[in-house]
């Protein structure tokens, strides 16, 4: 019980500064936790590591949950792992239930985060050493099934699929990097490219430009009227209530499971958790067709499994030393600052430190949620703000936003703009923007776990017979392809049966 | 009487401080805060740690506001290159000359193209490890293995620190066992947990690590899938000999120096054995004045020189390590030749 005399008001205190800092943070677009917790980890040299860890911890949280909030109002995603919380957030949003979409994603990332602090607390050590057996090739495979989503996202399949390769092409655009095993040289570019892509297209800028920029453009085409919020109301339709819920139990106990499986292992990524989880909610839905115009279900499956995330990517952080995303790569700042060093033995040689974070981690969820599910009524009042007021401002964040997370690369700012033209002159010609965005995000990773493969082992084959993780995935792997193929042959029958817009 | 001299004397050092920290702020050749930027993207690693150390002692002399920035080699280094007014300034590593003899893009001779400033820590963590069920006992177990022709891969990030010992291997079988240095293959990778991952999955028989990342692992049982076992560290012993006595977790100093030259030997020319440290030093604008140069010398020495620093710098297992720049320059430069030759030797 020695961690107890660490849990002074000054620590939940931290925690709960972390959260509303975080939240803040993930609600603007183009800042995420990982800036939150890179500009607050000077902050932590004058506390000692516990209450570092528990701002940090704070931050994570909130930055994490704050990416929703534009998801859901704006359809701009404030994380790259709030991607899939656009899909229904927006739509149900666009029906007047914005505050019902904000609830329905607060409520599932606090089970999401809980849910993955309790797997974090029992199983870190045992989930560690299972995590180690994923090799370079079930990573590609999981990358690979990530990106089956594609195919059940595609309005049209076949432009759908071209735009999810179209992602993969721009997201391996600039040097294969040394730091991932490359030889560092430079792809798909001019000479005269090189002093702006050798690090390729900064995802942030891409993503804010596609979902944010494009879609300002989109409305300022069609004029932008002077009256408030045009056709937005926000509460025309369906209030929240925990009924939401029911039916929903296996997909939120399902994707927060995704979201902590996902995060535990090293290098997989935060978004491939939400991607995949919905994916998995598309292809398990009763009725998928609704997935994608306003269903509670997808903003659950979505917002639990980037929660379970966050104790996800703490067991190899805290069992193996090695961070399970990119935030708490920057998380290991904090412990390295104080000379303490992570690894297999951690946990078992400060048991304290270990009890305190998994406090700071349940009281920042909490925090978390009573600060969201409290203040949404004045969240949500973002959307009544009059247009031609609204999207400057807007514009205005995603350029600072765009610029400052590299720490000041005006090239940034030029990917934001670039992008935002992409994804605008795109739909006009029948470009899909998600697909595209699934594939510039998981582009990069499975090439580098594809080649890497092959380095190691070879041949194609043992892809296949890698082992029985690799075969499982194999049928999962299938299963959802055959799962979009069959949605999509029954969608045709019901069109030809019923008409199209049935 | 003796206290009240102490005092006396304790006082007196401490206006002396406040008045040359204020002689040295007043007669500032750069304007306003400092921005250092970093040549590595991570602020978990080393160079952050080790810079934000000195970024903190460089604000509390000066007075200034003092901002490490996380934005990797190729930024930093332009950065670097567009601004010389000696308030957006660089630190790294070996990596800076180690990238450009390695032929890696965004790397330049840094002699040549950047004024080289004061060498500050060393970290002297660079390590070699097997698993520990490995066959493999030392390095000199590994350099026999490759003479008797068995196949040893070894997993490093390639074209800098990381490589270094592993030309330097190759290189020392190719003068003990000519032709034989085939038989040591790089397996190339990235961070850390990569290298780990190919000795879990039995894709590597040697990886490139550091006794801060690892130095819990070679604690595991043996039958434990990830335990390991260091062959070699890089650093000189008089290096590891200046490190705290308790060392890194519960690897002491005498532990670590089991696995230094000459103990672990590496031969770098037939006669002497390699060594690497991996220091941290200032790079600056060709252009910056001579004047901001001497400036920064001036007050990392003094910072040195209080000697509050090094008990920080340890604590955290750097080892201190701060030259001027002119001597810095003369000693990095010759560093630099003699890696050349290496690397050029197994081309």
């Amino acid at each position: 019980m020695e961690f107890l005399s660490a849990l002074t008001p000054l620590f939940f205190g931290l925690v709960g500064f972390g959260v509303v800092v975080g939240i803040i943070f993930g609600a603007i677009p183009g800042m995420t936790a990982t800036m939150a917790v890179a500009v607050c980890l000077p902050m932590t040299y004058g506390l000692d590591l516990t209450n570092g860890l528990a701002l940090l911890l704070g931050l994570y949280v909130g930055g994490i949950s704050g990416g929703l909030v534009p998801a859901i109002l704006l359809n701009i995603p404030g994380t790259p792992s709030s991607i899939t919380t656009t899909f229904d957030g927006y739509p149900m949003t666009q029906k007047g239930e914005g505050e019902r979409a904000l609830k329905t994603g607060i409520a599932s990332s606090l089970f999401g985060g809980l849910l993955s602090a309790l797997v974090l607390f029992l199983f870190a050590p045992t989930l560690a050493d299972f995590a180690i057996k994923f090799s370079y090739i079930e990573k590609f495979l999981i990358i690979l099934f990530a990106l089956t989503v594609i195919a059940s996202l595609s309005k049209r399949l076949l432009l759908g699929i071209f735009s999810g390769v179209l992602g993969v092409w721009l997201s391996l655009i600039g040097a294969y990097d040394v730091s991932v095993g490359g030889n560092g040289e430079y792809r798909l570019m001019f000479g005269f490219m090189e002093p702006y892509l050798e690090s390729g297209f900064s995802l942030l800028p891409v993503l804010i430009g596609l979902f944010g920029l494009a879609t300002i453009f989109q409305e300022a085409e069609a004029g932008i009227r002077e009256e408030v919020a045009g056709d937005l109301k926000l509460e025309a339709g369906k209030p929240f209530s925990f009924a939401v819920f029911r039916g929903q139990i296996v997909n939120l106990f399902r994707s927060s499971a995704i979201g902590t499986f996902v995060g535990m292992l090293p290098g997989v990524g935060g978004s491939a958790a939400s991607v995949l989880s919905y994916t998995q909610q598309k292809n398990f839905s009763k009725d998928p067709s609704k997935l994608g115009k306003g269903a509670p279900e997808g903003v659950i499956a979505s917002e639990s499994a980037n929660n379970g995330l966050t104790g996800g990517a703490l067991i190899p952080l805290l069992s193996l030393g090695i961070p399970g995303d990119s935030t708490t790569a920057v998380l290991i700042g904090a412990f390295t600052l104080q000379g303490i060093q992570l690894g297999p033995l951690f946990i078992g040689e400060n048991l304290a430190t270990w009890d305190t974070m998994m406090v700071a981690l349940v009281f920042a969820n909490l925090v978390m949620f009573a600060v969201m599910f409290f203040a949404i009524r004045h969240i949500v009042k973002v959307i009544t703000i009059p247009k031609y007021l609204l999207y400057p401002g807007i514009i205005m964040m995603c350029v600072v936003g765009a610029y400052a997370i590299n720490y000041g690369i005006m090239f940034d700012v030029w990917t934001l703009l670039l992008f935002g033209i992409l994804g605008y002159l795109g739909q006009k010609v029948g470009l899909e923007i998600a697909p595209l965005i699934i594939g510039f995000i998981l582009g990069q990773q499975a090439e580098v776990y594809f080649v890497k493969s092959l380095e190691s082992f070879g041949t194609l084959s043992i892809f296949f017979t890698k082992s029985p993780i690799a075969m499982f995935l194999w049928v999962l792997i299938g299963i959802s392809v055959a799962y979009s193929i069959f949605g999509l042959i029954k969608a045709r029958q019901r069109d030809r049966d019923h008409g199209p817009d049935q | 009487m003796n206290i009240m001299k102490s005092g006396l004397l304790a006082a007196l050092v401490a206006t002396a401080g406040i008045a040359s920290s204020q002689a040295l702020a007043e007669d500032m050749p750069i304007g306003g805060n400092v921005r250092i930027v970093i040549g590595s993207k991570s602020t978990g690693g080393d160079t952050y740690q080790n810079t934000s150390i000195v970024a903190k002692a460089l604000a509390e002399k000066l007075d200034i506001n003092v901002k490490v920035d996380a934005v990797g080699a190729s930024a930093a280094f332009k950065a670097i290159d567009r601004l010389s007014d000696g308030n957006t300034i660089m630190v790294f590593h070996d990596q800076s000359y180690l990238g450009f003899l390695y032929g890696r893009k965004g790397y330049s001779n840094p002699f040549a193209d950047y004024t080289v400033g004061p060498t500050v820590a060393i970290n002297p963590g660079n390590a070699y490890l097997v698993p520990k069920s490995s066959p493999y006992q030392t390095i000199e177990d590994i350099i026999q293995a490759c003479a008797d022709g068995k196949r040893i891969r070894v997993a490093i990030q390639p074209g800098g620190v990381s490589e270094i010992g592993f030309s330097a291997l190759k290189n020392a079988i190719k003068i003990r066992y000519p032709g034989k240095e085939a038989n040591l293959v790089a397996v190339n990778t990235g961070s850390q947990a990569d290298k780990n991952q190919l000795l879990f999955d039995g894709q590597a028989d040697l990886i490139n690590g550091s006794v801060q990342a690892n130095e819990q692992y070679t604690r595991l049982p043996a039958d434990d899938q990830k335990a390991m076992r260091f062959v070699w560290l890089t650093a000189r012993k008089q290096t590891i000999e200046q490190a705290n006595p308790e060392g890194m977790g519960e690897t002491s100093r005498e532990d670590l120096l089991k696995y230094v030259s000459p103990n672990a030997s590496v031969t770098q020319d037939g006669s002497k054995d390699f060594t690497f440290d991996k220091e941290f030093f200032f790079l600056y604008n060709k252009d910056m004045s001579p004047e901001i140069v001497a400036f920064y010398d001036k007050a990392l020495g003094e910072i040195f020189a209080e000697g509050k620093i090094q008990e920080t710098q340890k604590k955290s297992f750097f080892i201190p390590n701060f030259k001027p720049s002119s001597e810095a320059q003369a000693y990095l430069k010759d560093k630099m030749d003699q890696y050349k030759v290496i690397i050029e030797s197994i081309r």
